[in-house]
């Protein structure tokens, strides 16, 4: 159901929602196009989903364009990736064409709605070819890297550059993602949807059922790590700091993950984290269906601390859920969890298995330190990293495009 | 007449195009090159980015400093900067600059922070909008305040220094117009020391202070 600003009145400040209508009603008729590869499964595609609703309420023109690839292009796409987070991997001449020839077939649908938008904002490598192949385009088009490419494998980068140069601007989620690159580039952190089926408030009942579903035993400790099955989120070091904490805890594990449809690799990875389970009765590996957000929901809610343990990670955003459900967050000290997990604050930082379990320990042995950060781990996300912060970041960025390209100051 | 119209602002951080600093003496060229809008923005619009709990300074320059040079010292001496106290920000770059040399001179080696912590310099794109709120005599002016968002009172009360003729906050601008009627208040609003308070924690005391006059007059 398409959501208005009004539903977060009460969750937000009144004041909050008051500046976003008169930012957003000066915007109000112009046509917003965002373009990204999948209407499911990771952060993306969720941040889409409320992005485009809550546009739309403020007055603006705004949609949302998926692309349509084949097999080959999502596994050139996938390797874009994982080269862009500093993984050596090869593009060949033909993988460019492959990648080339997906967005000429997409522009063929795309083309009369993309040319005469005000405002286009293309996500992630996998759309970017598009501005090059709308030289007609009247409006200003700007490109949203997601992922952490503070480190790029150099090949993959010196590909994609020149897919992404021309663009009128550029965000990234943090500082050390941006590259050198001909245009001006901003910083906008993601945010999440705290009425989402992901964040809402739940039943007891509700969270429950999904216990017993699970078989979990409502006893135990429980530790969740919700992620892609995808080398980068280390299930398999989640694991062996489970293992460590075993000995002399009975805790239970949950990794529950979906594929997303832009992920061949997550198979292979899921295979290598049900080796490692070996059979475990307390490791509970699920792979959700993407639609399964109250499932997700309600084990972030019956955990007792989150984990996130990655090695390398974009902005991090099942750290700002789990965090916004009040619990301590143990996350991999990369990207973006840097911003949102503070030691002793909302959570812990660590760089090992031996890390996450030290911190896994000492927080199971002072459970009231468990409810003191949970309880400051929520209010810091309502300040920080609710969508209405992110919705205003935006509209700025839009006034800027429009009114103020090449000003610091812009009066409406 | 005399109506005080309530504006808000947003910010939109950006890369500043300035190389990042990897050492002390590479922020030091780094700072004694970079634009005013990047000095302004890491001494004074820290106070609209997310942050979790009282930083130890409130500017990113001793941040930095202490937290990933590991220099405890200039950290101190960097931290005590009031940007609000300095002249203008060419006078604040060189003081700054000044006890960057004095401290590489103390040193032995120059220290220098490990990959993925460098000083990254940055600066905002600032939109500024009419919120539609007018305050038409003083009286109303802290239950005004008390509704204002983060961005209205840093608009009004912090970037109003740096625009302002008088280098003063816009809503002591303003009063000034009520002759005595508004003396009062402004000379409230001088007593803030804003220095350590967050913007919410700005709004509170700015609305005990000016409602206990408005209490008194009544």
């Amino acid at each position: 159901m398409a959501k208005s600003l009004a539903a977060y009145d009460g969750i937000a400040n009144s004041s909050v929602i008051r500046e976003l209508r008169t930012l957003g009603g000066k915007l109000k008729g112009i046509r917003v196009v965002h373009v990204n590869s999948t209407r499911e499964g990771g952060g993306v595609a969720e941040i889409l989903s409320w992005m485009i609703p809550l546009m739309s309420d403020l007055g603006m023109e705004a949609s949302w364009e998926v692309i349509e690839g084949t097999s080959e292009f999502f596994a050139v796409t996938k390797s874009f990736h994982n080269g862009l987070q500093g993984f050596p991997v090869t593009i060949s001449r033909q993988d460019m064409e492959t990648h080339r020839a997906v967005n000429e077939t997409n522009m063929a649908r795309l083309r009369p709605m993309l040319a005469d938008a005000d405002i286009v904002v293309i996500h992630d490598p996998q759309p970017a070819p598009l501005l090059d192949l709308c030289p007609e385009r009247k409006g200003k088009w700007v490109w949203r890297a997601h992922i952490d490419i503070s480190h790029p494998f150099l090949p993959v980068w010196k590909a994609l550059q020149p897919l992404v140069k021309d663009y009128d601007a550029s965000i990234f989620s943090m500082s050390q993602f941006a590259q050198p690159l001909p245009h001006p580039q901003f910083l906008v952190a993601p945010s999440i949807d705290p009425l989402s089926d992901k964040n809402i408030d739940l039943s007891q009942t509700e969270i429950n059922a999904v216990r017993a579903d699970f078989g979990l035993d409502p006893d135990r400790p429980l530790l969740v790590q919700i992620s892609r099955f995808d080398r980068f989120k280390d299930p398999l070091g989640v694991i062996a700091a489970y293992r460590m904490v075993r000995k002399v805890l009975p805790v239970q594990l949950v990794l529950a993950g979906g594929g997303a449809t832009d992920d061949p690799e997550g198979k292979a990875v899921l295979d290598e984290v049900m080796d490692a389970v070996a059979g475990d009765p307390d490791i509970h590996v699920l792979l959700l269906p993407p639609d399964a957000h109250r499932t997700i929901n309600a084990l972030q809610r019956m955990a007792d601390i989150i984990i996130q343990k990655s090695v390398k990670e974009g902005f991090g955003l099942t750290v700002t859920e789990g965090l916004w459900k009040a619990k301590p967050v143990i996350g991999g000290d990369v990207g973006g969890i840097r911003r949102q997990v503070f030691n002793y604050h909302t959570g812990f930082l660590v760089n090992t298995p031996e890390g996450a379990a030290h911190r896994i320990r000492f927080l199971l042995h002072h459970r009231a330190m468990i409810d003191e950060i949970g309880h400051k781990a929520r209010e810091f996300v309502r300040e920080n990293f609710l969508l209405t912060r992110h919705l205003r970041e935006y509209l700025t960025l839009f006034h800027w495009l429009l009114h103020g390209e090449g000003e610091s100051r812009i009066y409406l | 007449m005399n109506k005080f119209i309530v504006r808000d602002c947003t910010l939109l951080t950006r890369m500043s195009g300035v190389k990042e600093a990897a050492n002390l003496r590479e922020l030091r060229d780094r700072v004694a090159a970079c634009g005013e809008n990047v000095l302004y923005h890491h001494f004074c619009e820290t106070l609209l980015r997310p942050s979790f709990d009282y930083p130890d300074y409130h500017n990113d320059f001793a941040v930095w400093v202490k937290l990933y040079l590991d220099d405890r010292v200039l950290g101190e001496r960097l931290g005590i900067l009031d940007p609000y106290s300095i002249g203008s920000l060419e006078d604040l770059r060189e003081r700054m600059l000044d006890i960057i040399d004095e401290r590489l001179s103390e040193l032995p080696i120059n220290p220098a922070v490990s990959k993925g912590n460098e000083f990254y310099f940055l600066e905002a794109t600032t939109v500024v909008f009419e919120t539609g709120d007018i305050i038409e005599e003083p009286l109303s002016l802290p239950g005004k305040i008390a509704t204002m968002t983060n961005g209205s009172i840093f608009y009004h009360f912090i970037e109003a220094r740096r625009r302002t003729s008088r280098c003063t906050d816009d809503f002591s601008e303003w009063l000034s117009l009520f002759g005595d009627a508004g003396a009062c208040y402004t000379k409230t609003l001088c007593s803030v020391d804003f220095s350590f308070l967050t913007l919410a924690e700005m709004r509170r005391l700015l609305v005990e202070r000016l409602g206990c006059i408005g209490g008194n007059n009544g």
